[in-house]
């Protein structure tokens, strides 16, 4: 039995459908000039994907056919040679729509293998995210803007190719770099392409992790019932009604709170929150009105805390809200905790507002942030840009 | 579920009546007695006389329900899906392709634990279009969790679907049931049926009570969300553990049954006839069976010692008590009023399934020969029977026979 | 709705005596006053998995919050279905219940039907209990109709079924359905090196449809989630003139139609301004335009080119010139042709239809 190699591929659902495609496509398509063969998957259970939702993407290698049939018919590989981030907020972890509990970016890595992450961040601060384990492992760090656009739309900013050049240089007995260029040549023909692969491949660095360092965060986990246990008639119970709770500092309860699903929180679906300015909060509750997910609790003030248990960071609530800087959507990968910004604001208003104010400047500008399309034109406009960090790498 | 039973001697008190009428009016009588919440209706030969019936009872004030005629049978099924999900006590029905029409419905029931009771007038599939019987349409939903009986007259239908409510409504059960009855031969064809009094009836049948799976603004659940590969197989594992519990539950209530009105239908499963003595024995479903009880009276007066045995419930196919009576024979001949186009030996659905409860169920095996015979609603006929009997005997003496033989064709 | 009786001699009166709607009360929902009216309780709160900004999600939210406790909801297959509940994680507050893809209407029937029998009968307490099937444009606008048709011919069973259309089956991974836009990018309908325009026939007008053929029916209408006290409200009124009513919600699918999800609220603004998405009611057989819609037909709001809808969303990226002209120019005979302008689709001298080269 020869060797098999499995490389994941964790990504934003849609976002980077395409792109996470294309890695996963490169990687089998590339190392078979080394005559290996290989098989590329999406994780079945995050289809239909959804928008923002942690999913992952597959290549499976080996150097003859019978070897690459101990890695066919998964939905997952159980272990794998090398992960790949493609968007650092997703360092908090992957819950896909059909996944119950949370599973650590890399959960399926085996000791002392390489975890890609595309990011500006340093590998200390991304630690900081990234959950702790037992086995030893290394942290690469791809110098990138996150690279999203949607369904029918291609951002083509050579992020793919860049994550081959990565690849190639963590892992050069799945596929090395010439096999890498010669894809590139013959099967895309962009020779600027090869030009990013090769840059990303000199540039490509990794630490090493010691076992233990990282977020200490427990993981949120979901058993599943034996058959007997579970309720007839593919029943299950709804959900209770929610109700007024307590303010922290006055003691006092009002507002409403609506109850939050026990079994599946959007923690890691997030890619950016809200962050909200109670003191210039008019209460117009336009914000809570045009939430999709029901994630704003109504205060005992009746200004509008979104709950993080429930907000996919989808931003409308910043869109509908008449006020400045009222309601802004900051990066998620900023933030360490879930906890309620209207409870931190009641316990010290001033501090609070001090923290707002730093946060908001570090928040990428609107017209900036990209999520998606948003006009005819605007990733060629975006390119040069994510060009210009590729030649640096 | 508590059992009723009458004293003796209130039973007497209790008047029955005797009526002139079809196995379709027999059932639609049996709906009213039920007293049905949730009727639809939608037109196709043969089973569509019930519903008409049941709307002359609804028009003369005897029966009160929700009479609905449906824009097709996809629908026709899914109202009562979701009638019965509410607490409604339904009834529904059709045949052939009308049934196969609906056939997303009657998927999905079992799992949602709907104790839909219905009628199918057996009828051969299109195409061509035929309103004859053939058993293959109610036979499609065989391995989906319904439990499929079969009648063969008037007085049973209606017996049945009483029955029918007491087993598909009892708690450990909760799935969907259909009673066929033969296109013509019992659908369209009166005889005079005995029928119980509304009070013993009440008796016999409480009223339908899903608990905490019923679909109420005081019960809130949500029924049937997405489930993914974590979660399937367990759903499956508890439907089959009601097939584990039918057997015994349709045994209960047949007991009560006879119990409350009277009229003993001995072994539920299947009835046998002229058995005791015999060296080979013909099975089979539906009405052929009268054909087959007089060709059977004919060939003893010859000497010919052969019996039949009538399968009356389908599913649960009761595999152990079948292969327990059939082992004693010299060679059994199995005859479908259905196919199952290159099935094991090429033979109709019942074979397939006698042979295989006899490979594991029975401590001798004699030969099982297949019989295809009255497609279409060809009728049966005493001379086809003592054919089949012939090649049986051949059978019993060692002679090798074909598997599956069709009779009654041409050519 | 009335019929003569067996009595040939029966005068006028005993006539109009004898009906055979028998209507049960509804829950009389009033509209609410304003935002700060709407109540905080939430019958569809979180656990479900959608897309970020699924306004589909939003109308379902707004639609529970509108009924209020005593609903049963019934969500037929679509991607508001495997989204939205999955096993042993749901974020109904209210019964809930799948219902298969063409059944909205049987299934809504068939609880209505059976909460009736049941008050009738005395084995249910007799309390009006609001009935809604939900359905995508998949189920609704395919599908046979979802058996809407039917549904909507039984003046005595109080239903609403509510159609969300994100213009796709979005949760099959966004194909075109009988409410995709004409030349959309979808799964079937991608555009290739010879065929610019895959999807070249123009949306069914789904609301007309039902209006034009049902006329028991007493309540149809149109709204959009980027007017959310309006949608509830309509939805409250839908719920309470009694008899089986039915709503059109046009709900902008950021994964479908590929936009950054921020711009979901203004997408559904654009529908409704560019004249796209007309709003309207049709109750008890009158008609009344209401929102930007009303402006646009007594020319008070000049409707916004479509180009500024268009070009906002990834599945027209591939559309030249005359792909938007062509497009304009049907929404301009919507708005200038049609003897009921932005609904009825009848005119009365009807021009060749001359869509640019694929």
């Amino acid at each position: 039995m020869g060797q098999l190699f499995a490389v994941e591929i964790i990504y934003r659902g849609v976002f980077q459908k395409t792109l996470a495609k294309n890695i996963t496509r490169g990687i089998v398509l590339a190392a078979h000039n080394e005559g290996k063969l290989g098989i590329s998957f999406g994780r079945y259970g995050d289809a239909p994907e959804r928008n923002g939702i942690p999913a992952k993407s597959f290549a499976i290698i080996a150097n003859d056919e019978q070897t690459l049939e101990a890695g066919m018919a998964q939905y997952e590989p159980k272990h794998v040679d090398l992960t790949v981030v493609l968007d650092d907020t997703l360092c908090k972890g992957a819950e896909s729509w059909a996944w119950y509990g949370l599973q650590p970016v890399h959960h399926a890595l085996k000791s002392g293998h390489t975890l890609i992450v595309v990011s500006l961040q340093d590998a200390p601060t991304l630690l900081k995210t990234i959950h702790r384990r037992e086995e030893p492992y290394k942290l690469g760090i791809l110098k990138g803007v996150t690279s999203f656009s949607g369904m029918w739309v291609y951002k083509d900013d050579h992020t793919d190719v860049r994550v081959l050049g990565a690849i190639a240089k963590a892992l050069p007995e799945l596929v090395s770099l010439k096999s890498v260029e010669k894809f590139i040549t013959e099967k895309l023909k962009n020779s600027l392409k090869v030009t990013s692969t090769q840059t990303a491949y000199q540039r490509f660095t990794a630490v090493d992790v010691k076992p233990g360092k990282g977020n200490p965060e427990e993981l949120f986990n979901f058993e599943l019932l034996p058959w007997e246990n579970m309720r007839n008639g593919v029943s299950i119970p709804g959900q209770p009604q929610g109700g007024p709770y307590a303010d922290p500092v006055t003691k006092q309860t009002g507002g409403f709170r609506p109850a939050r699903n026990e079994l599946f929180k959007k923690y890691s679906t997030r890619t950016q929150r809200p962050v909200v300015n109670f003191s210039t909060c008019t209460k117009c509750t336009l914000c809570w009105l045009d939430c999709p997910d029901a994630s704003f609790d109504v205060t005992p003030d009746g200004t509008y805390d979104a709950n993080l248990e429930a907000c996919c960071g989808c931003g409308i609530c910043e869109a509908v809200c008449p006020v400045k800087d009222c309601v802004t959507m900051v990066n998620e990968s900023l933030f360490h905790d879930n906890d309620s910004q209207w409870v931190r604001y009641k316990k010290d208003p001033h501090t609070y507002l001090k923290w707002l104010e730093k946060t908001i400047e570090m928040a990428e500008p609107d017209e900036k942030r990209s999520h998606g399309f948003r006009y005819r034109g605007q990733y060629q406009e975006q390119l040069p840009e994510a060009l210009e960090v590729a030649r640096k790498g | 579920m508590a059992t009723t039973t009458l004293p003796v001697e209130v039973e007497k008190k209790i008047h029955e009546q005797e009526a002139l009428i079809t196995g379709a009016e027999a059932i639609a009588i049996a709906c009213k007695l039920a007293n049905v919440d949730v009727v639809t209706a939608y037109p196709i030969r043969p089973y569509d006389t019930v519903m008409q019936y049941i709307s002359q009872l609804v028009a003369d004030g005897e029966m009160d329900c929700e009479y609905i005629v449906a824009e097709g049978e996809h629908s026709q099924f899914e109202i009562v899906k979701h009638a019965s999900i509410c607490g409604a006590r339904v009834f529904c029905g059709s045949s052939g392709v009308g049934w196969m029409y609906a056939m997303e419905a009657l998927t999905v029931s079992p799992a949602l634990r709907v104790p839909m009771v219905c009628m199918v007038g057996n009828r051969a599939l299109d195409d061509p279009g035929a309103f004859g019987v053939e058993h293959n349409d109610a036979l499609a939903v065989r391995d989906l969790g319904w439990l499929l009986t079969w009648v063969d007259n008037a007085q049973e239908a209606l017996d049945t679907a009483l029955i029918a409510y007491r087993v598909a409504e009892d708690r450990r059960m909760l799935v969907p049931l259909a009673i066929s009855c033969d296109g013509a031969f019992l659908t369209h064809s009166q005889a005079l049926v005995r029928i119980p009094a509304a009070e013993q009836v009440k008796q016999f049948l409480p009223r339908y009570d899903r608990g905490d799976l019923l679909l109420h603004p005081d019960n809130v659940i949500s029924v049937a969300p997405q489930a993914n590969e974590d979660w399937v197989m367990e759903i499956r594992r508890q439907n089959y553990a009601v097939t584990e519990r039918a057997c015994s539950v349709i045994r209960e209530v047949y007991a009560d049954f006879g119990r409350t009105f009277g009229r003993k239908y001995g072994n539920p499963f299947f009835e046998e006839y002229l058995t005791e003595d015999a060296e080979v024995v013909l099975l089979g479903m539906g009405t052929l069976s009268t054909r087959v009880r007089v060709a059977v009276r004919k060939l003893r007066e010859q000497g010919k010692k052969v019996g039949f045995v009538r399968l009356r419930w389908f599913r649960p196919f009761a595999g152990p008590e079948i292969a327990k009576c059939l082992e004693r024979f010299k060679a059994v001949g199995v005859i479908d009023r259905d196919f199952s186009f290159g099935s094991p030996n090429l033979s109709g659905v019942v074979a397939t399934e006698v042979r295989s409860a006899m490979y594991t169920g029975a401590s001798t095996r004699p030969p099982v020969l297949g019989f295809i015979c009255g497609l279409g609603g060809r009728e049966v006929t005493v001379h086809d029977v003592e054919k089949m009997t012939d090649i049986v005997f051949e059978a019993a003496k060692g002679v090798t026979q074909p598997l599956t033989q069709w009779i009654g064709l041409r050519g | 709705m009335c019929h003569a009786t067996h009595d040939l001699k029966a005068g006028k009166e005993n006539i109009m005596s004898t009906t055979f709607v028998d209507e049960k009360p509804t829950q009389n929902l009033e509209a609410f006053k304003g935002v700060k009216k709407v109540p905080h309780e939430e019958y569809y709160t979180s656990g479900h998995r959608t897309c970020q900004a699924c306004e589909s999600a939003q109308i379902m939210k707004l639609m529970a919050k509108a009924a209020g406790p005593r609903t049963i909801v019934l969500g037929a297959t679509g991607c508001m279905y495997v989204a939205n509940t999955s096993y042993y994680s749901t974020p109904w507050g209210v019964p809930w219940m799948h219902t298969q893809l063409g059944s909205a209407g049987s299934g809504a029937l068939g609880v209505a039907a059976a909460l009736r029998v049941q008050m009738r009968k005395g084995a249910m307490k007799d309390e009006p209990i609001n009935v809604i099937a939900f359905c995508g444009d998949g189920g609704g606008a395919d599908m046979g109709l979802n058996a809407i048709s039917a549904t909507l011919t039984h003046p005595d069973y109080n239903l609403l079924i509510l159609m969300y259309d994100n213009e796709s089956y979005a949760n099959t991974d966004i194909q075109i359905s009988g409410t995709s836009p004409y030349g959309a990018n979808t799964s079937f309908s991608t555009p290739g090196k010879v065929k610019r325009i895959m999807h070249h026939r123009w949306k069914k007008n789904v609301a007309p449809l039902m209006i034009a053929g049902h006329p028991t029916c007493k309540y149809v209408g149109t709204i959009s989630t980027s007017y959310p006290l309006q949608a509830m409200n309509n939805i409250r009124k839908a719920l309470s003139i009694g008899g089986p009513t039915f709503i059109h919600c046009l709900n902008p699918c950021p994964k479908g139609w590929d936009f950054d999800p921020v711009l979901s609220f203004e997408l559904g603004e654009l529908a409704v301004n560019t004249g796209i998405w007309p709003l309207y009611e049709v109750e008890n057989g009158n008609l009344h335009l209401y929102g930007k819609t009303k402006d646009i037909a007594n020319g008070r709001f000049k409707r916004l080119p479509v180009r500024d809808y268009l070009l906002k969303q990834g599945r027209f990226a591939h559309f030249v010139e005359d792909d938007i002209e062509y497009f304009q120019s049907k929404i301009d005979e919507m708005w200038t042709k049609w003897l009921v302008p932005g609904v009825i689709p009848l005119q009365k001298e009807v021009e060749a239809d001359d869509p640019p080269a694929r």
